[in-house]
């Protein structure tokens, strides 16, 4: 399958008073299409500002992002409407990403109406389709946000999402605002919705559970920079990194019985305020030397695996 | 869990009501709750169940303007709170019991720094000198893990996760004999989460304090309590041991969490939600508050007086079919008439059942 997109040495840097913050700091990655790339880091990490800057809602600082073979940063005018319809995002709160004086038809329209290319009718038509498909009742059209519950209100976000047939969605932590029973129902949606229109997702989360479920590939992030890239299932058998596997193992289960052997981190994670050329780990990692403040390198270190830590494969023993 | 007359902490019958425009909100229905010395409780539940509202009861700190009518018992080493006056109370409220709130971005005061806050409250109830306070201070913050380097800055120049350290550092401050932990990690990431568990760990064991931990995360569950007990709507729905909860689930809300969860261990292609959503907190039900919901919804559960049943030593389950046999459970009469699917939903909860 070919990518949909690609990423190339993407930047985003931040300009403080205190110096550059390093947001997104050297992102290569594709995405192929209808698949889904779970994203997943600490907060503060770059993963929403990396989401942002894929679609173009940031200005990238330096890098290429192709789309469908173009490079999105140099699109103009008609071309940059055309990639705007094509990617679409899905936030983190329902409560406050939508607007709160519109009814819930009035949403999900209004893609549709500023595109400008269909008739009334057919919007009122596409409406009520997409209402359907995602799972809101009709008698709910003229609601407003806060009538409704946040998994109706996520289901909104997703219509709206949804309204000019977009092939690539970012889908920044759609279910971390909602209750455990909910929030399987929008996965499920979210799922049901990638089979049926073979979308492609950038899915945003910090929850391991949850990216394990949804992702075909998982992109490990750290402070800005991508430390570990792979298919799912490696990701969860063989993590390499030493960041990845403290994540994995803090995550709680629900299994009493299963001793859990926790790498417990020390330390706070550092500033991304001009974190020089050392690997950004290396002051919480238990593994690090000199050779770790000079600097670290992505390498495959395994088929498809992509690890960025000098002593990957002396830890794992490759 | 026996009758003990000198119980540590208990619940009786808590009721409480909020008034919201021209209805009342029945937050808390007749909740019971036990609590030995240096014990550990889970209170899991979903957004609105009325975990907080609890938590608040405990300390009276509900917002006063609001609250329409709070009724039961709640005897901390026998004595009831809610017949307390204002200075009983005072001298209560963050030295025997303590809290430690939600989101720590917003517990603690912006404009004094970490170790004067500490200080502040623990010469308020110890009446000792600004220096010993303050020395205490500091020697609590040492016991969280930050340096007296660190202890005169603001809340605003410590990450989340330090402030939470400083929100945990202030509850224990007085070496309280109970925590309220209300969600005490839920504004955090994994990596520090772990952390904190930890340090609570650590601290509820050094200190012999008891705990009841609120969240709607199982994992953490599992990880800190001794005992868990299952809120919905208001009402505690299954209670016991952390083995009876996570090896027995029984009620088939309890069931459908379980079920809801992504597992990390094994690949399933669908989760399984539990369909529609909780009961209008507005309207006080008759009979049980899941029926909508349950996938096991029968005749029977309109008979059913919706009373705690207790399956084994120390596990009650708020379901009939709790102390069902096998046969009753297959003959169960369905509203349409037919009997029931079998095993649809819920049972099948990981295979962990043995």
């Amino acid at each position: 399958m070919a990518a949909l997109m690609e990423v190339q040495n993407l930047k985003k840097y931040f300009k403080s008073h205190a110096g550059m913050v390093h947001a997104v700091d050297d992102i290569t990655l594709s995405i192929e299409e209808g698949k889904t790339l779970g994203l997943v880091g600490e907060s503060g990490c770059g993963k929403s500002t990396l989401g942002r800057t894929l679609i173009h809602l940031n200005e990238s600082t330096e890098g290429r992002i192709i789309f469908q073979g173009k490079d999105v940063t140099r699109l103009k005018g008609k071309e940059m409407k055309a990639f705007r319809n094509d990617v679409q995002m899905i936030f983190q709160d329902p409560y406050s990403s939508l607007d709160p004086r519109q009814t819930v038809s009035d949403i999900i329209k209004e893609p549709m109406k500023l595109l400008g290319t269909m008739s009334s009718n057919e919007v009122e038509e596409r409406t009520i389709e997409l209402m359907d498909t995602v799972g809101i009742e009709k008698r709910l059209r003229m609601s407003y946000p806060h009538e409704l519950d946040g998994g109706r209100r996520q289901r909104v976000g997703i219509a709206r999402a949804l309204a000019l047939k977009p092939k690539f969605i970012v889908c920044d932590e759609p279910v971390s605002a909602l209750d455990v029973s909910i929030q399987a129902q929008i996965i499920n949606l979210l799922m049901d919705l990638q089979d049926n229109m073979g979308l492609t997702y950038l899915f945003i989360t910090h929850d391991m559970s949850v990216v394990k479920h949804i992702s075909h590939q998982i992109c490990v992030m750290y402070l800005g920079q991508m430390v570990e890239l792979c298919d799912r299932d490696e990701l969860f058998a063989h993590p390499l990194h030493p960041y990845t596997k403290a994540l994995l193992s803090a995550i709680p289960t629900v299994d009493i019985h299963k001793k859990k052997q926790r790498i417990l981190l020390k330390g706070e994670i550092k500033s991304p305020i001009d974190p020089g050329q050392e690997c950004r780990f290396c002051s919480r990692c238990v593994y690090a030397d000199e050779s770790c403040r000079q600097g670290v390198k992505l390498c495959e270190v395994r088929p498809g695996h992509m690890v960025a830590c000098n002593k990957a494969a002396e830890i794992n023993q490759l | 869990m026996s009758e003990n007359k000198e119980q540590f902490f208990e619940l009786q019958n808590l009721t409480v009501q909020y008034h919201s425009g021209n209805s009342i909100i029945h937050a808390v229905n007749d909740v019971s709750l036990s609590l030995n010395a240096g014990e550990t409780l889970g209170l899991v539940g979903e957004t609105g169940a009325g975990k907080t509202t609890i938590a608040k009861s405990i300390l009276q700190i509900l917002p006063k303007n609001s609250v329409e009518n709070v009724e039961g018992k709640i005897l901390f080493e026998g004595k009831d709170i809610l017949q307390m006056s204002d200075k009983e109370l005072q001298s209560i409220r963050g030295k025997a019991i303590s809290m430690i709130f939600q989101d720590p971005m917003t517990a603690l005061n912006p404009v004094k720094t970490v170790a004067d806050q500490i200080a502040e409250g623990y010469r308020l109830h110890q009446g000792c000198s600004r220096a010993e306070a303050k020395e205490h201070a500091l020697s609590m913050l040492k016991m969280v893990g930050i340096g007296p380097d660190r202890a005169n800055e603001f809340p605003h120049q410590f990450s989340g996760g330090m402030k939470q350290r400083v929100v945990i550092a202030l509850a224990l401050a007085c070496s309280p004999r109970l925590l309220l932990a209300d969600e005490p990690t839920t504004a955090l990431d994994v990596t520090i989460q772990a952390q904190v568990l930890d340090l609570i760990k650590d601290l509820r064991d050094k200190l012999g304090t008891a705990m009841i931990l609120i969240t709607h995360d199982l994992g953490v569950v599992a990880d800190v309590c001794d005992n868990v007990a299952v809120i919905y709507a208001g009402r505690i729905i299954e209670k016991g041991s952390r083995e009876d909860l996570f090896d027995h689930p029984t009620h088939p809300y309890t069931c459908g969490l379980f079920a809801a969860l992504p597992d990390l261990e094994k690949n399933v292609n669908r989760l399984s939600p539990i369909e529609g959503l909780p009961p209008d907190p507005s309207v006080l039900r008759e009979g049980c508050d899941f029926k909508e919901r349950c996938p096991y919804t029968c005749r029977k559960c309109d008979e059913y007086n919706n009373e705690m049943i207790e399956k084994t030593q120390g596990h009650f389950v708020r379901c009939w079919r709790a102390a069902a046999s096998e046969q009753e459970l297959a003959e169960a009469p369905r509203h349409d008439g037919s009997h029931h699917r079998g095993g649809h939903h819920g049972k099948e909860h990981h295979g962990r059942e043995v």
